[in-house]
């Protein structure tokens, strides 16, 4: 009886293992022998939108049938999982050699990656937007590609101000406020501002408000958050919250969920990027809404630009070749641009940004890029800056705007 | 414990073959041999043994003593900064005292729970089957697909749990409470569901042990005029004793390693106050990309459920026999 008992629980003990293990997956698994006598590449992808894998499949097809020889491996993951999946490869010793992501000057510092011009050609280096290349940059030298960008531009709901009384759109912080709490004085759950400081994009949030108001991140050479420049902006963060402007727990909540609920028709304003206008088509075309510049401080015009780089790591030396290959074809404009259209970014390519300059949707967006401020992504600490805003600057609800500066400065420089 | 199990002679099945001809009175010298004849037996389980178990741990201490840049390229020792790190963390304690709460809540919960339901499906009733069956079911379930069920639930705006609860006037915001979006209604929340999924094996292990109550004692109960309470606490409880050790052991060190149910609830919540150690684990490795960090902080954990039984085995002595 006590060994059936033990027996019993021994197999119980081993479903649960297995039940609680499958329910944690690790996934990923790169098998990355290239047959015959080619050469292989590795891309790893993040992936956008449910296009991005059609997409690059398309790229790829089009890019081995013009290059026999190159075998290219994709391997797409999810924002969420990209970092840990690259530094385990990383670890591993089997970076990928081409990888589509954010911060780079980690890499860099490590001496992982190739300096661009060593992987493409002098026609399509001369053919980025200048102001993007030189994003790219640490001490002089481009480890990163321009790849895609995006602007951010304030999304209105047209009939829900109207209701309010509100006659026009709001260009500085005070007519913002003012606005958003008479939206919000709608009732029936509505908001006046969506303002996501969850996990997902706290970074974002608090680089509108802080730079809005005059504030910065820092540079190439220190990250500065807890600065008094950032503070306007993040006392003006907790005078919508303390207002009522915004939506219930905007410490905790997540931008993709919120803008679901701008889509909605249930939110007066919300920051919004280019795919936005896509969604919006697609869930709730009825949605009557125009999109204008984001408000600051002292009204004068401002937009988080973000970029995303391509880069190529030095695995073995026979490959470059095949790398310079392979981002020569890609950014040549016919191949290029349908990419960036699929997605609803904006090109970082000269040639690109004339093909695309007749699209309606893209137009507000275009126009506010010369503003564009960035991300100090050349810094080697931003993305510790990155992962410390997302962590912690939602504490601004409950906490003053001065101990979560401190706080998130504290998270940066302990790293 | 050790009485029952050398006089318990379980046939050990007739795979061993072997004759253990003559092994005692030629004294020690065959067990060596012995030991050579069981290793293609033993084996394939040493290697699990080393190669999934014992490995991983080791390479998890040595990664706790270096110092693993934010790329993931090894930088040198650094000794055991790491371990500091973890406890010079201003968060460090509240998050070992919310870990502490997590697992005795859920575990207290779960067993006492758990000893009603095995009660229930003890007794013959039309469809018990059907109950049984019904009980297995959040056990069949991915654990991360019951959390996001309730987790959307719970959302604001258009969470089933929050509409009703706007309905029947429990919450007064017409959007509904943002019950996973507060450290503490999302910790308590997790709670709840750590409970429901852990409620499948800990019933189903009392349930067994139910089982082996032999109906004899129960009528001698009876027959010496001990009540349903008296039976209860007297003779039904402390046979279970051996069930209820296998269920609580084991609830302890799957509620203490639980991940999901609240990197799901509590995922989007700033700050550290509803981080219990493993996603304080999870959140080195994620956000700061610190595998150093977390391979401490790791170790640490292991440290505490190794404790946490010890405790329990040294207080509750849930092998002794009754």
């Amino acid at each position: 009886m006590k060994k059936s008992m033990r027996f019993g629980a021994a197999i119980a003990l081993a479903a649960t293992a297995s039940l609680t293990l499958a329910s944690c997956g690790f996934g990923g698994s790169n098998g990355d022998e290239g047959e015959g006598g080619g050469t292989t590449l590795d891309l790893l992808v993040p992936s956008y939108s449910d296009n991005t894998q059609a997409l690059w499949d398309d790229v790829i097809a089009g890019f081995e049938e013009e290059n026999p020889d190159i075998d290219v491996k994709l391997q797409v993951e999810s924002w969420d999982n990209l970092e840990t999946v690259i530094s385990t490869q990383i670890q591993g010793g089997e970076a990928p050699d081409i990888y589509n992501g954010g911060p780079f000057a980690g890499f860099a510092a490590d001496e992982l990656l190739y300096p661009v011009e060593e992987v493409v050609s002098a026609e399509t280096l001369s053919d980025f937007q200048d102001s993007f290349l030189a994003n790219a940059e640490v001490d002089g030298t481009a480890y990163a590609l321009p790849f895609i960008a995006s602007a951010r531009a304030l999304f209105v709901n047209n009939a829900l101000l109207e209701q309010a009384g509100v006659a026009e759109a709001p260009k500085t912080w005070d007519e913002l406020l003012d606005a958003a709490t008479k939206v919000s004085a709608l009732g029936n759950g509505i908001a006046g501002y969506g303002m996501p400081l969850g996990s997902e994009e706290a970074q974002a949030e608090a680089a509108v408000w802080l730079w809005g108001g005059g504030g910065t991140f820092g540079d190439a050479d220190a990250i500065t958050i807890d600065d008094p420049s950032n503070l306007p902006g993040a006392e003006q963060v907790k005078a919508m919250i303390d207002a009522g402007a915004t939506q219930a727990d905007p410490g905790s909540t997540d931008r993709s969920p919120l803008m679901d609920i701008f889509i909605q028709g249930q939110i007066g304003m919300q920051v919004g990027l280019p795919p936005t206008v896509g969604q919006i088509e697609e869930n709730n075309p009825e949605l009557d809404y125009s999109i204008v510049p984001i408000p600051t401080q002292d009204g004068s015009p401002f937009t988080l630009g973000v970029m995303d780089q391509l880069m190529a790591f030095q695995n073995d030396g026979d490959k470059q070749e095949a790398i310079t290959a392979f981002f020569d074809y890609f950014y040549s404009s016919d191949v290029y641009v349908p990419w960036v259209q699929g997605e609803g970014f904006l090109p970082v390519t000269k040639s690109g940004a004339e093909a695309l300059g007749g699209e309606e949707a893209l137009k507000a967006f275009l126009d506010v890029l010369p503003d564009a401020q960035f991300y100090p992504s050349t810094n080697p600490q931003w993305s510790a800056a990155d992962s410390a805003f997302k962590a912690l600057f939602g504490q601004i609800q409950t906490k003053s705007a001065q101990e979560v500066l401190t706080e998130i400065q504290a998270q940066v420089d302990a790293s | 414990m050790s009485t029952t199990t050398e006089t318990a002679s379980t046939p050990t099945g007739a795979a061993t073959g072997r004759p253990r001809s003559g092994a005692a009175p030629e004294g020690r010298r065959p067990r060596g041999r012995d030991l050579l004849h069981a290793l293609p037996w033993i084996g394939p389980a040493l290697i699990l043994i080393f190669g999934v178990v014992l490995f991983p741990a080791v390479v998890m201490f040595v990664n706790s003593t270096r110092d693993i840049s934010i790329s993931g390229v090894d930088q040198g020792s650094v000794g055991f900064d790491n371990y500091l790190e973890v406890f010079s963390f201003p968060y460090f304690w509240p998050i070992f005292g919310r870990t502490i709460v997590w697992v005795v809540v859920v575990v207290a919960a779960t067993v006492v729970i758990s000893l009603g339901l095995a009660q229930l499906l003890n007794k013959a009733f039309p469809g018990r089957q059907l109950v049984r069956l019904a009980v297995i079911i959040p056990w069949a379930a991915s654990v991360v697909m019951t959390t996001m069920v309730v987790y959307y639930g719970l959302e604001p705006y258009f969470g089933i749990i929050n509409t009703f609860l706007v309905d029947i006037g429990l919450v007064d915001t017409p959007e509904g409470y943002g019950w996973t979006r507060n450290p503490d209604t999302a910790f308590a929340w997790s709670i709840v569901i750590a409970v429901f999924v852990s409620l499948p094996f800990t019933t189903y292990t009392i349930l067994a042990g139910l089982q082996t109550v032999p109906g004899e004692v129960l009528e001698a109960a009876k027959m010496d005029g001990a009540g349903p309470v008296r039976t209860y606490w007297g003779v039904v409880l402390p046979q279970l004793r051996s069930a209820l050790a296998v269920a609580v052991l084991i609830n302890i060190i799957n509620v203490f390693n639980s991940l999901p149910i609240l990197k799901v609830m509590t995922g989007s919540i700033p700050g550290y106050d509803a981080d219990t150690i493993m996603t304080m684990i999870f959140k080195y490795i994620q956000n700061q990309h610190k595998v150093d960090v977390a391979s401490a902080l790791s170790v640490v954990a292991f440290l505490i459920v190794i404790v946490i039984v010890a405790v329990y085995v040294r207080v509750v002595k849930p092998m002794k026999e009754v």
